[in-house]
């Protein structure tokens, strides 16, 4: 193993691993690229070799999405040499970037459009730089795409929508797309066949945790084949189940590149963060139960749950978790009032609540954090100050006067004390990261002075150090008497930060884990454990 | 322009990130000065310039100025009104059709049938309102594109136009109303010149210091957001729909005035020059965003071309030309400005991140 202080660039990698006794495929060198002067990659190296899956990990600005997005032609390296199948590719690589040369890419929106089927994507790609007038062969195209779903086993008819696919189903089709589409160009082309390189950009980010095996099965085969997978991913576990080997980027270098064989998830952590991980202790909250629970629901139904009774009380955090479709990606939602309950009350503070809204909720303390933080949770063409002054505006005469160097003031302490970057509430929110979106969000939340605080997948997308920082934020809320519900499908998240959590199947709650039973194997196999019955 | 001082002056009020408690912890990042957000401005002062020096005796003339000013008036009021709808993310293109509604009722009842001029009014402005009721309920109950609905809406509006008015042009309005928009109280500037700038403080005020106008920002930028914020979506476009009808409406009383008469077509000539102010606006002093001081400067801006290119010597054509050739290009230039602007703030954003 390389050791993490290494510096960069220096000898020949670590050459352990199945994949990495052939020739490189994508062999990256001392590759910079700044953005107005700013520094992203101050010269990365990477070795992608036949037949293996290789991870790319990293923190959020670490230089992995650069790196990609430099390879598919979005940015122009400064400097440095991209070799593809022992040949060396001059840059820039245009608007199509190396796609002529034997990579595919599959980035994380995957690239679909949802009301178009699966064939027509894929005819897409047979025309290629076709004349606009060819015709397209509609029956030899059907066969083409039936025949490669049939070789990666995906359960997919080429007529379906993608509107009518699963997440993961969606996944595997623009896997299985990007693979098509190499391997037409390579016809076109009349060479004999080359090994492909797909680069995998966080596919998996939206995904049900349980259902991302069968991703990872499409991957293996592509390995089996003697491909090559560059699979850029936050998620550890992942990582260390599917990859081969893995190079690890901080800072804009690259950190080190090591086999997954025999590797921990401090190792990687180790080599990510160039720190042990240190887990946030839970502290020791008061749970106050012999109080009327903060909020609580009876016999609550929606589309996906079916009949729940919670009860939130002040000083515990609470994860909820399931498979995919069990209703527990829904149940924030219906408690925060944003989706209406087609059945059951929902009450705060022993209060019935009629007609549950989130201005209701707002109103008595309770606030959500949704998922999907780009699209639900901030308006990414405006201010962080516009961001978080949104639930103060009727703060000063009810709404006629809005106090904007009040706002301004209390924004800048936030995103100082929640160690927001860049603290300046004048940047465009869709400009922070990730990681840092989530703080200032939830340093606006806690700026309202909560007592319930419904939060779902808060550390989707979010790098290590950002993820340990809102952990410490979520204790410290209920350490003041504030209540967590947590729906994340995440189980290394509860582990570390519930005091309880319920494991929901069909709509229900199925199993309640407290205390020290909340293991990473008591979570899953509560989970499975529901689907096998 | 002391319209665009006050702006300015304000602006900084808003977003002076340097206000008594800001603690400076290592180089906090200012808000980015950006001279492209007053470039129209310069653009407009040479383009007087060249008037100037081209047609000395007709253009820079108290008259030629005191009519540019009074022309544009209906202009602008129904700009500023259609800037509540686009900040709220909608389009609404049945203000022109509102606007003739307006002003052949105000024809109708005080000529036709011998109503008072006042009462005449307040039936137009009532009667437009309704128009926005409609697209609004429309819009939120049916949650249908504003586009086409309003595109229907106006059509509409339109033929009741034909109905009400019996496709006839109506002239002999009170003198009152064209008293009250035509005088010139000082320096031969019309009372409607100085209406239309009330109103656009007034939009100006709502928009950057109220709940309601940030909140509807936010329904513009994202639905989602906004909803999960608490703020009522459906009831903000409802009643934006209703207050660029209103305007509308005035817009059309202005134009009764300005006129004292009333036909059923020309209203729908002010639909494009509407458009073209608001999205030509949103590329000065605030970028990207549509406000109401940057609609006024783009007015006038287009009025400044039309009108000194016609003392020039072009014929009516150059005003088609102008008014749609303006709000092609405003676009293109917003949208030019604003990724020049974004990687400017990218990169600020990145340095102050390292």
């Amino acid at each position: 193993m390389i050791s993490s202080d290494e510096p960069t660039g220096s000898g020949p990698r670590s050459s352990v691993g199945s994949g990495a006794a052939s020739a490189p495929l994508l062999t990256v060198t001392n590759l910079t690229k700044s953005f107005n002067g700013v520094p992203a990659l101050h010269g990365v190296d990477l070795e992608v070799g036949a037949g293996e899956v290789h991870g790319l990990l990293g923190a959020n600005g670490s230089g992995k999405s650069t790196l990609i997005k430099v390879l598919a032609g979005f940015h122009d390296a400064d400097g440095g040499t991209v070799t593809v199948h022992g040949r060396t590719v001059e840059g820039p690589f245009g608007a199509r970037g190396l796609r002529d040369e034997g990579l595919g890419f599959v980035h994380q929106d995957l690239g679909l459009a949802g009301s178009g089927t699966v064939l027509e994507h894929m005819a897409l790609d047979a025309e290629g730089d076709a004349q606009a007038w060819r015709r397209v062969h509609w029956r030899s195209e059907r066969r083409r795409v039936q025949e490669l779903l049939d070789r990666f086993e995906i359960g997919v008819d080429p007529s379906a929508t993608i509107d009518s696919l699963t997440p993961v189903q969606r996944a595997m089709v623009a896997v299985v797309r990007a693979v098509g589409s190499q391997e037409l160009a390579q016809e076109r082309a009349g060479g004999e066949r080359r090994g492909q390189i797909l680069v995998l950009d966080e596919p998996t980010v939206f995904l049900p945790r349980h259902e991302v095996n069968m991703l990872f099965d499409v991957l293996r085969r592509l390995r089996d084949r003697g491909d090559a997978v560059l699979l850029v991913s936050h998620d550890l576990d992942e990582i260390l189940e599917v990859t081969d080997r893995v190079t690890v980027f901080r800072n804009g270098r690259t950190a080190g590149t090591r086999s997954t064989d025999g590797a921990t998830r401090d190792d990687l952590v180790q080599l990510i963060l160039g720190a042990r991980d240190e887990h946030v202790a839970k502290g020791s909250a008061v749970v106050r139960d012999d109080r009327p629970a903060l909020l609580s629901a009876r016999g609550l139904h929606g589309g996906r749950v079916a009949g729940i009774d919670i009860d939130l009380y002040a000083g515990e955090v609470v994860g909820v978790t399931g498979l995919a479709g069990s209703g527990f990606e829904e149940l924030a939602e219906l408690l925060f009032g944003s989706r209406t309950p087609t059945a059951g009350t929902v009450e705060h503070g022993g209060k019935t609540v009629t007609r549950p809204s989130p201005a209701r909720s707002m109103d008595a303390g309770v606030i959500l954090i949704p998922a999907d933080r780009k699209g639900q949770g901030g308006a990414l063409g405006l201010s962080v100050l516009e961001n978080m002054s949104l639930p103060f505006l009727d703060k000063k005469l009810g709404g006629f006067r809005v106090d904007w160097r009040q706002m301004s003031r209390q924004a800048e302490e936030t995103c100082h004390r929640l160690n927001v970057v860049p603290p300046n509430p004048q940047a465009l929110f869709g400009h922070l990261s990730g990681g840092n979106q989530q703080k200032a969000l939830l340093g606006k939340w806690m700026d309202t002075d909560p007592m319930v605080m419904l939060l779902s997948e808060p550390t989707q997308g979010v790098d290590i150090g950002a993820r340990r920082e809102i952990f410490k934020l979520i204790r410290a809320a209920v350490a003041q008497g504030r209540t967590v519900m947590c729906a994340t499908s995440d189980y290394e998240q509860l582990v570390e930060m519930a005091d309880r959590v319920l494991v929901l199947d069909q709509g229900r709650v199925a199993a309640e884990l407290v205390g020290d039973d909340i293991t990473k194997d008591a979570l899953a196999s509560a989970v499975y454990a529901e689907e096998a019955s | 322009m002391s319209a665009t001082e006050k702006q300015d002056v304000e602006m900084d009020g808003k977003d002076g990130s340097a206000g008594p408690a800001v603690r400076p912890r290592g180089s906090v990042a200012k808000k980015p000065a950006e001279p492209e957000r007053f470039a129209l401005l310069g653009v407009w002062a040479v383009l007087i310039l060249v008037f100037s020096l081209a047609a000395p005796q007709t253009f820079p003339t108290t008259a030629n100025i005191s009519n540019m000013l009074a022309t544009q008036v209906v202009l602008l009021i129904l700009a500023i009104g259609l800037l509540v709808p686009l900040r709220g993310g909608d389009y609404d293109l049945s203000v022109a059709s509102t606007l003739n509604l307006s002003t052949v009722i105000v024809a109708v009842l005080n000529v036709n049938h011998g109503w008072g001029i006042w009462a005449s009014v307040a039936v137009a402005l009532l009667a437009s309102l309704c128009v926005g009721v409609v697209n609004g309920l429309i819009v939120t109950v049916f949650d249908i594109d504003p586009f086409i609905v309003t595109l229907g809406v106006g059509t509409v509006v339109q033929g009741l136009i034909y109905y009400v008015s019996d496709t006839m042009t109506i002239s002999g309005i009170d003198r009152a109303l064209s008293d009250l928009v035509l005088t010139q109280p000082f320096l031969a500037i019309p009372t409607g010149f100085f209406f239309a700038l009330a109103l656009c403080a007034l939009v100006w005020y709502v928009f950057d210091h109220t709940a309601f106008g940030q909140r509807l920002l936010f329904v513009g930028q994202s639905r989602d957001v906004a909803r999960l914020n608490g703020v009522n979506v459906s009831g903000l476009r409802r009643r934006s729909f209703i207050v660029s009808a209103g305007f509308a409406g005035l817009a059309g009383v202005v134009y009764a005035g300005t006129t004292a008469s009333a036909d059923p077509v020309s209203g729908a000539s002010f639909l494009l020059p509407a458009f073209a102010a608001c999205f030509l606006g949103s590329t000065v002093l605030r970028i990207g965003r549509f406000n109401p001081w940057g609609t006024l400067i783009a007015v006038y801006f287009l009025v400044t071309g039309i009108t000194g290119l016609q003392l020039l010597g072009a014929q009516q054509y150059v005003q088609q030309l102008f008014y749609g050739g303006a709000l092609v290009i405003a676009v293109i230039l917003s949208k030019l400005v604003r990724s020049r602007g974004e990687r400017k703030r990218r990169a600020q954003a990145a340095l102050s991140a390292s």
